[in-house]
């Protein structure tokens, strides 16, 4: 059974969830996704923390609202636009307590715990300080343009299928696209020149 | 396109080239207990209405209400213009008759009584006289009863205006018992005679009297004739012996 559903696709998985409930569907689903996903919104957010709740919480919404999901469109397509909105939203509510809060973070003594982070990017030693410098270029180009580069340059999706997640035409994809390569560039030349 | 993907080509393969991030080995732990935390505290989606008129939310709503009527109400209160309680006349008791000129009241009652004196005075001048001295003795008799009968009347209604006055200003009413003795003195000053004469002597006006007409049958009227007829003979007899 189990390997069954591992060789349909996420669309049969999705209609296998939705008429039966199979919750192994839905597991295979969340195997599939979560990195990529994973990837993308961090690339987005920049922060992994909130990236990782941000992840869950779209499979969460997957999960609660899997009839709302149609055939008609591609499941990756579905996905990917839940999780670039929660992401959006993220974004702003971060930025907005950027904004108006100040960070008390390590004055108040309280304990914490320490998490793992050998996995992680931006603490990583082995990756560099290129992935960083790129991270924090990706970070202050414009949040409609970086979109539309990470799907395209790193999570490597057609111009068809960007279109359908940010809900625009294909020429407004590829001019976010350009936009955001060139800011990208001109705040990376340092590294080009080198 | 394809331009475009030569002119940031170093840009694209920077980007193709970053790692890629995984999720935390425990996401799917934490992904399953959150899906059932989620599954036990599943709370009902409550409609738009059903989450106004949540009695929490109605509370200060209520209030806003209560104090807007109450506001009204106090504004209209003072609008209202108060007729000021000691400036309205006092409401006439018609129940009370309040006499006032006791004075006036006693000249106008012995001035009617004149009236009627003097219109019987005429009435009496052509009836015809066989004796001089008796009805001389006859007329003195009749104008002393009178005097005696003025004052007692004048006195009566003394008497009843002070008891009304009595009734009304209990302060200015006379004693009664005074009263009464000032009546008797009347009283026995004239004497069953003299009252009988003056009955006799035509003196008692119908106008003055508080009687009641009342017609009488054939029958009555016969009685009352004899009764006359009798009267009429006992006088003649009194007259005779006289």
């Amino acid at each position: 059974m189990d390997r069954n559903l591992r060789e349909l696709s996420d669309e049969e998985l999705i209609l296998e969830f939705q008429q039966n409930n199979t919750e192994d569907a839905f597991n295979i689903l969340v195997q599939r996704y979560k990195n990529p996903l994973t990837n993308f919104v961090f690339r987005f957010l920049g922060e992994y923390e909130s990236c990782n709740d941000v992840v869950q919480e779209t499979m969460i919404k997957v999960y609660r609202y899997k009839d709302t999901y149609s055939s008609v469109a591609k499941f990756s397509t579905w996905i990917y636009t839940i999780a670039g909105n929660l992401a959006k939203t993220e974004y702003r509510r971060q930025r907005r307590r950027n904004i108006f809060s100040i960070s008390n973070y390590g004055e108040d003594n309280k304990p914490y715990d320490l998490p793992d982070e050998s996995y992680r990017p931006d603490v990583a030693t082995d990756s560099g300080i290129k992935d960083e410098i790129i991270q924090k270029a990706l970070m202050k180009v414009k949040e409609t343009y970086r979109e539309a580069v990470i799907l395209r340059d790193i999570q490597g999706m057609s111009y068809e299928e960007i279109a359908e997640i940010l809900g625009v035409n294909e020429g407004t994809v590829k001019s976010r696209i350009n936009r955001g390569r060139a800011q990208l560039q001109e705040l990376l030349k340092d590294i080009y020149n080198e | 396109m394809e331009n475009d993907d030569k002119k940031y080509e170093k840009v694209i393969n920077t980007l193709k080239n970053l790692k890629e991030v995984k999720a935390p080995e425990n996401f799917e732990a934490d992904l399953k207990r959150r899906l059932n935390s989620e599954k036990f505290s599943k709370k009902e989606r409550k409609g738009f209405w059903q989450n106004i008129f949540v009695p929490v939310r109605l509370i200060p709503s209520l209030g806003l209400i209560a104090a807007a009527v109450v506001i009204f109400f106090v504004m209209d209160a003072n609008s209202e213009k108060m007729d000021n309680p000691f400036l309205i006349e006092p409401r006439v008791r018609e129940d009370l008759i309040a006499v006032t000129d006791y004075e006036q009241l006693k000249e106008e009652h012995q001035k009617a009584l004149k009236k009627s004196e003097s219109l019987e005075r005429e009435k009496n001048i052509p009836e015809p006289k066989p004796d001089q001295d008796e009805s001389k003795s006859f007329r003195d008799e009749n104008t002393s009863g009178r005097k005696e009968q003025n004052r007692l009347d004048n006195l009566s209604t003394e008497q009843d205006l002070a008891k009304d006055k009595g009734k009304s200003e209990g302060n200015i009413a006379l004693p009664e018992s005074a009263l009464a003795g000032i009546s008797d003195s009347i009283q026995t000053n004239v004497s069953a005679e003299e009252s009988s004469d003056i009955i006799a002597g035509e003196r008692v006006t119908k106008n003055e009297l508080n009687f009641r007409q009342i017609q009488l049958s054939p029958k009555e009227q016969k009685v009352v004739n004899e009764l006359k007829t009798q009267v009429q003979s006992l006088e003649k007899v009194n007259k005779t012996q006289k």
